[in-house]
């Protein structure tokens, strides 16, 4: 009888609670999907008389063209002493007036028609932007040539460009973020121009003469690789191309990329910076793109710190514990030469000692152990399912085959990157753990208040360097 | 952050089919659009390019919706929402439901306690250690981020959310035979949420604060600009919470948020991509369908007084010295808001606008000038100008500079060349914003959230070639004056202005 008394509140209960009868989804695991079509877009190749690389595709969804150019000429080849200089030859490149503009002119004919044309440098490249409406196409283009074929590097513009990189480097500081990773960069290429920074000195050694010297030795038409999307018609592009282009001619020179040949000493690089909270970052060198271990590595950082909220780093610093708001880590894939690892976090000051514990540990951990095979399935399908993403602009397509094809990489690499994969097993992520993850001799940057750590840096079994204020 | 930026870059669908006649259809004809009998609204626009869609469920209540206990909830909420249903991010719900509410009144006895000095400290200790051990047995009932692994196994990129003033969004994009496993998961996330791990997220969310505002001085001063700019009116907040609001939500206070505004008659979903409109609307029926519709999130009744004098705060910090200045102005759909969005362009956008050519090239006072709109768009808002000055130069001296090119737009007629390059920008900015199926998704969310109608786009740029350049100084000599002005600064102790 008792047991009857306690039971019939509950019986009521259940009734009450299933009428009327609620739909009830299904779990995930149970939708069935239709399956995806999906191919990797053409791009159609060509190249001009003169050399320059062109990659083509048509689109007129919108009434917009977008451009992207290269010249194999990146900052990785500033001299020494000239840091720099790439920089600067492209800021004033595109300030410094073409043709027949002076600099407020050519500026003011853009602004007007709200045309997007850019110059920067990368570390191996010169990159060109231009974006604008279909109609204004021919104006763009011919700007564009005028800057490749007649700059004038205007001398006012190159020292307004001069003084704002000075303010620069007087404002580099302002952020931890920015102060680590600077450090980090310098401290893994010892000696190497991938691991130098400007400074008031070779700033101001460079001079006019020099960006002209850049200009003469690699804006070529044969060193000139151009990727044009949107909307277009092919034949009258490919005209107008001739006539812009046409009776420009000149040898390709590609920057020469001096050889990564140092191997840094392990060391704790420290800043003091009166902030409640400590930015730590770890790093070594990594990878370049000729890397056979290149796809076990991509599935190895996914479940290290590259898969998000599906990642060790974030499940143990932040999830399980709160201790941040941001941490993860990556492998920057060298195109040239080695990239580098980074594994990042910031925490409050109070807890900076154990955040570097914990993330020494998951490091040691991918070294020391087998991950499971429900981890592993995860990073693969997460990679191979969301490979379709890297297509959905169609100039970031055209772009990316550009960039495939200027760096070499075989030709198959977009056709057999899912295979790739997916033939990664458990014991690949443990080996490229254990070949590229050394968490006790890395460098290691920290950027906080060190008299609220919650010990002492010294305790950390590296040499100490205190990162120098400017 | 809000800019007016993202208000340009979103508004051109109409355009677009204005100035190339061979593209027939309007925005109209292409945003399909229906509303569900519990109120909730979708927007589909179809685009079979690539096999892909990009989802955006907006829900217009954020941080302004908050009063002085609930400061942060919004943004609180938004963070607790990744943590599962009944059915995600559980093993067994029925086992792990008696274990939570445990949690739930151990935590909320400590959070009652905390903060009285006459509490007793000894049973605050005990209730800590009880707290600590009840989610330690809790853990066995957590599958972790069950939602991320789901999303990112199916291909999902870009899964995340934000928290704005006005309104929150969780956005996900992924490839288009999934369209059921988002409707499944987003549904689910409205219906059957369950507020795990919370202690724990607080601390986070104090991670995030410390990163975001406390440690960076641009942050810093955007903070202190917003909360100074405003005396009385809850867009002065900051949407994170200051450090004690974050530390003392209550897990109560978070359900009640949810459980009041997370309703259907307050959400609209935009779906863009390659989707099939029709199966689109059946699908959101059969999994949002049943929701019931909920009570609208009500209109805020106070009022920002006049400001009646320049504010002025200086923030001590460790960095080169930078500047914001702030004046009041009408939000959307006001045709001073308009109006602004043209001084905006005419004032720092690109190489050949005012500021920057006189600040940055001719006078090469400042290092960087730019100017936006702040902080939201449902009620009144800022329109702000930052700068940075160029050593040797002074804040002193840059904004005297700013001040006299304000000056300058009371003054004179802006030149019709100046008014043409800023309405070609606008164009120019609303079709590139309409380029990716995320930057549509969120232009269509935005604008049916604060101006109540995605059309109001369709709109937009009729109402810019109608502004003059008499009506533009006119607009700058009523807001732009020193009365209306709210000027922080940020610098070392020992450049101080």
């Amino acid at each position: 009888m008792s047991r009857l008394r306690h039971l019939l509140p509950i019986a009521c209960l259940l009734l009450v609670a299933c009428q009327p009868p609620a739909p009830r989804n299904p779990r995930p695991e149970q939708l069935h999907y239709p399956p995806l079509t999906f191919r990797v877009p053409a791009v159609e190749r060509l190249d001009l008389p003169n050399g320059i690389r062109l990659y083509l595709q048509e689109d007129h969804e919108l009434p917009l063209v977008e451009v992207s150019a290269m010249l194999p000429a990146g900052s990785v080849a500033d001299p020494e002493g000239k840091t720099g200089l790439a920089d600067l030859y492209a800021t004033v490149l595109r300030s410094g007036g073409a043709g027949d503009y002076p600099p407020d002119a050519f500026d003011e004919l853009l602004a007007e028609r709200a045309i997007d044309l850019s110059a920067s440098s990368g570390s191996y490249t010169l990159n060109l932007g231009l974006s604008l409406q279909s109609k204004d196409l021919m104006i763009g283009l011919q700007a564009m040539s005028d800057m490749l074929r007649h700059p004038r590097f205007d001398p006012q513009r190159l020292e307004l460009a001069r003084r704002q990189a000075l303010e620069a480097i007087r404002r580099r500081n302002d952020n931890p973020g920015s102060i680590a990773h600077r450090t980090l960069r310098q401290a893994l290429y010892p000696g190497h121009p991938l691991g130098r920074v400007e400074t008031r000195g070779s700033l101001s050694a460079i001079s006019r003469e020099d960006l002209l010297a850049f200009h003469r030795r690699f804006a070529h038409p044969q060193g000139l690789w151009l990727g044009i999307t949107g909307d277009f018609d092919r034949e009258q592009l490919l005209a107008d191309l001739r006539q812009l282009f046409g009776g420009w001619n000149g040898d390709a020179a590609r920057r020469p990329v001096p050889p990564v040949t140092e191997k840094p000493e392990a060391a704790l690089w420290l800043a003091d910076k009166p902030i409640p909270q400590t930015t730590i970052l770890f790093g070594e060198l990594g990878i370049d793109k000729d890397n056979p271990d290149l796809y076990a590595v991509r599935v190895m950082n996914y479940i290290l710190g590259g898969g998000g909220f599906n990642s060790r780093l974030m499940r143990e610093v932040r999830s399980n514990r709160g201790l941040a708001y941001s941490v993860y880590s990556y492998f920057q894939i060298g195109r040239l030469l080695p990239g580098r690892f980074v594994a990042g976090c910031e925490t409050k000051s109070g807890t900076t000692m154990q955040v570097i514990r914990l993330m020494r540990e998951q490091m040691r951990l991918m070294r020391e152990q087998e991950v499971s095979a429900e981890e592993l399935r995860l990073a693969k399908e997460s990679l191979i399912n969301s490979f379709v993403f890297a297509f959905e602009d169609i100039h970031d397509v055209v772009a990316q085959q550009m960039r495939l094809d200027f760096y070499g990489y075989p030709s198959d690499y977009l056709a057999s990157y899912r295979d790739r994969i997916a033939a990664v097993t458990v014991k690949d992520v443990k080996r490229v753990a254990r070949r590229y993850l050394h968490p006790d001799k890395q460098q290691l940057v920290l950027v906080g208040h060190v008299k609220d750590f919650d010990g002492k840096p010294e305790n950390l079994g590296l040499p100490v360097r205190m990162i120098p204020e400017d | 952050m809000l800019r007016s930026t993202l208000l340009r870059l979103s508004t051109a669908f109409f355009i677009l089919f204005l100035c190339s006649p061979s593209r027939a259809a309007t925005l109209e004809d292409k945003v399909r659009e229906h509303q569900f009998a519990n109120g909730l609204r979708l927007l589909v626009v179809e685009r079979h390019a690539s096999p892909t869609f990009a989802a955006y469920l907006t829900i217009g209540v954020g941080a302004v919706d908050e009063n002085s206990e609930t400061r942060g909830v919004a943004h609180l909420l938004e963070h607790m929402l990744f943590k599962g249903t009944k059915t995600l991010g559980t093993t067994d719900y029925a086992a792990e439901k008696p274990l939570l509410d445990k949690i739930a009144a151990v935590g909320g006895e400590i959070d009652r306690l905390k903060n009285d000095p006459a509490a007793d400290r000894k049973r605050l200790k005990t209730l800590r250690q009880q707290l600590t051990e009840l989610q330690k047995q809790h853990r066995r009932f957590v599958v972790k981020d069950e939602f991320s692994r789901i999303y990112a196994e199916n291909g999902g990129t870009g899964y995340n959310a934000f928290t704005t003033k006005d309104s929150t969004t969780y956005l996900i994009s992924l490839p288009s035979n999934k369209l059921e496993l988002w409707a499944l998961i987003e549904s689910d996330r409205m219906k059957n949420a369950v507020l795990r791990e919370f202690y724990t997220e607080r601390d986070v969310i104090q991670e995030e604060r410390r990163r975001s505002y406390e440690s960076n001085p641009g942050g810093m001063l955007y903070e202190t600009l917003i909360a100074n700019a405003y005396t009385v009116h809850p867009y002065r907040n900051p949407i994170i919470g200051w450090h004690t609001d974050i530390a003392n939500l209550t897990l109560a206070e978070t359900r009640e948020f949810h459980r009041r505004y997370y309703a259907p008659i307050n959400t609209v979903i935009a779906l863009v991509g390659d989707i099939d409109f029709d199966r689109a609307v059946a699908m959101v029926e059969r999994y949002f369908g049943d929701i019931p519709p909920g009570t609208r999130v009500p209109p805020l009744a106070v009022v920002e007084p006049p400001q009646k004098g320049e504010k002025r705060i200086h923030i001590d910090f460790d960095a080169q010295p930078q500047m914001a200045i702030a004046y009041h102005k009408p939000t959307l759909p006001a045709r001073e808001d308009y109006v602004f969005d043209l001084i905006d362009l005419i004032l720092s956008g690109g190489p050949t606008s005012r500021l920057y050519k006189s600040l940055v090239q001719k006078q090469q006072l400042a290092t960087r000038v730019s100017t936006y709109g702040a902080p939201g768009a449902r009620y009144d808002n800022l329109f702000v100008i930052s700068a940075a000055p160029r050593y040797p130069h002074t804040l002193a001296e840059v904004e005297q500079a700013i001040y006299a090119e304000l000056e300058r737009l009371t003054r004179e007629p802006v030149s019709e060349t100046e008014l043409d390059k800023a309405r070609n920008r606008l164009k120019v900015d609303h079709l590139q914003g309409m380029q990716s199926n995320n930057g549509l998704a969120r232009s269509l969310t935005y604008f049916q959230t604060v101006a109540h109608d995605w059309r109001y786009l369709a709109r937009y740029q009729q109402v810019i070639s109608s502004i003059t350049a008499s009506e533009i100084m006119q607009v700058a000599k009523t807001y732009l004056t020193a009365d209306n002005r709210t000027v922080v600064t940020l610098s070392k102790e020992e450049t101080q202005p």
